[in-house]
């Protein structure tokens, strides 16, 4: 028994030193995906109200997407992944520079990311829209100080 | 042979001509700092102005005066070859205004302004915050699709914009015929009396402001004459 479970914690540490090991190019090119798959949501949902007539299930799908990646930004971006790591990276060397102000800057987007879905979450298009506009100025807010254009 | 027409210093660019061109020149800069600089937001805004000034000269060049117009300057390849040949027209006669080899300059950077700010409508930035006025009519990678290639689009302009340039250097030190001045004051003199080209009256200029001016606010209205009510309190961050 004590060996079988040796075995299962070597398995998993194994796994867990194999993700940890992932090819920095591939980091870049997934975290590539995780911010378009976010630019998309924010797109969609913007059209949305521009149409002048917000589609409520949409932009709460879509703000559903953004607050579930929110979380996680400051895990893709593990030492290493730097500029010039893999195809399009577009990441600043402060991020890992000034640590702190990349995880502000990244706590700061989170709570907005959640503030927009608790707001479409209610239906409240004019709230949610307000705080789209939080959200955006988030997402820029970051952009301007940790990543170069493309 | 001298008509009373005919005279050696002539109106040859009109008013509309001459302030579409200097403000294009100040634009395509503006727009090209705006976007190295990344602002964004200010970059839209000329955008529309383009759009503004590239409606219009398209109309003038119907309904404009005479040297303005398209139908008076564009060639086809024999008026190509004859004022490659003689520096003239086929008949003999000095060319007054844009020359058969000039016009596909003159229509190719107004065709590629054109196309530029129409892909510049739809495009946004990969993240969703900045947004071309008619972005939201695209899916997300048409829109993609459709900034790179108004990414890609520059380059041609800014080889258009050599090539005119080289073009303008050639005349002067060549030819001895100084194109700039003409594009500043309106007025060329001529080795030989030329003909008087026709203008164009003030109703005319009227008509293409306000048809490019209907279209840019449609365009600047995210494709709306009148706007939808505005959801969001603060969606231009």
């Amino acid at each position: 028994m004590r060996k079988f479970s040796m075995i299962v914690g070597a398995l998993a540490l194994g796994a867990a030193v194999a993700v940890q090991a992932a090819a920095p190019a591939d980091v870049v090119e997934a975290r590539h995906k995780e911010y378009k798959e976010m630019g998309k949501a924010m797109k969609e949902t913007a059209g949305s109200f521009k149409s002048g007539a917000p589609d409520a299930a949409l932009i709460k799908a879509n703000a559903a997407i953004i607050a579930s990646k929110a979380d996680k930004i400051p895990g893709w971006f593990p030492v290493g992944t730097g500029p010039g790591v893999g195809t399009k990276n577009e990441a600043k060397a402060e991020i890992w520079t000034d640590k702190a102000g990349f995880a502000k800057a990244a706590a700061d987007f989170s709570s907005a990311a959640k503030g927009f879905k608790a707001a479409a979450d209610t239906g409240d298009m004019a709230a949610a829209g307000k705080a789209l506009g939080a959200l955006g100025g988030t997402c820029k807010g970051c952009h301007e100080k940790f990543k170069t254009k493309d | 042979m001298i008509c009373m027409t005919e005279t050696k210093t002539i109106r040859l660019w009109d008013l509309p001509v001459r302030l579409f061109h200097w403000i294009t020149v100040l634009l395509v800069a503006g727009l090209w700092v705006t976007h190295v600089t990344d602002h964004m937001g200010l970059h839209i805004k000329l955008g529309l102005a383009m759009l503004f000034l590239v409606t219009f000269r398209i109309l003038w060049g119907v309904l404009g005066s005479e040297t303005a117009r398209f139908a008076s300057f564009v060639r086809g390849p024999a008026a190509i070859r004859a004022y490659l040949a003689s520096g003239r027209k086929a008949d003999g006669s000095p060319v007054v205004g844009h020359n058969p080899l000039g016009a596909l300059s003159v229509i190719g950077l107004i065709g590629i302004l054109a196309v530029q700010v129409g892909l510049g409508l739809f495009a946004s930035d990969t993240d969703g915050i900045y947004y071309g006025p008619l972005n939201q009519y695209v899916s997300y990678d048409r829109a993609e699709l459709l900034t790179h290639l108004h990414e890609f689009g520059f380059n041609l302009i800014l080889l258009l914009v050599a090539v005119h340039l080289g073009a303008i250097t050639y005349y002067a030190v060549k030819k001895k015929d100084r194109l700039i001045p003409p594009m500043v004051t309106g007025k060329k003199t001529y080795a030989e009396p030329v003909e008087q080209p026709r203008g164009a009256p003030l109703w005319r200029l009227a008509i293409a402001l306000l048809l490019a001016g209907i279209l840019t606010y449609w365009v600047g209205n995210g494709g709306h004459f009148i706007a939808p009510p505005k959801v969001t309190a603060d969606a231009g961050y």
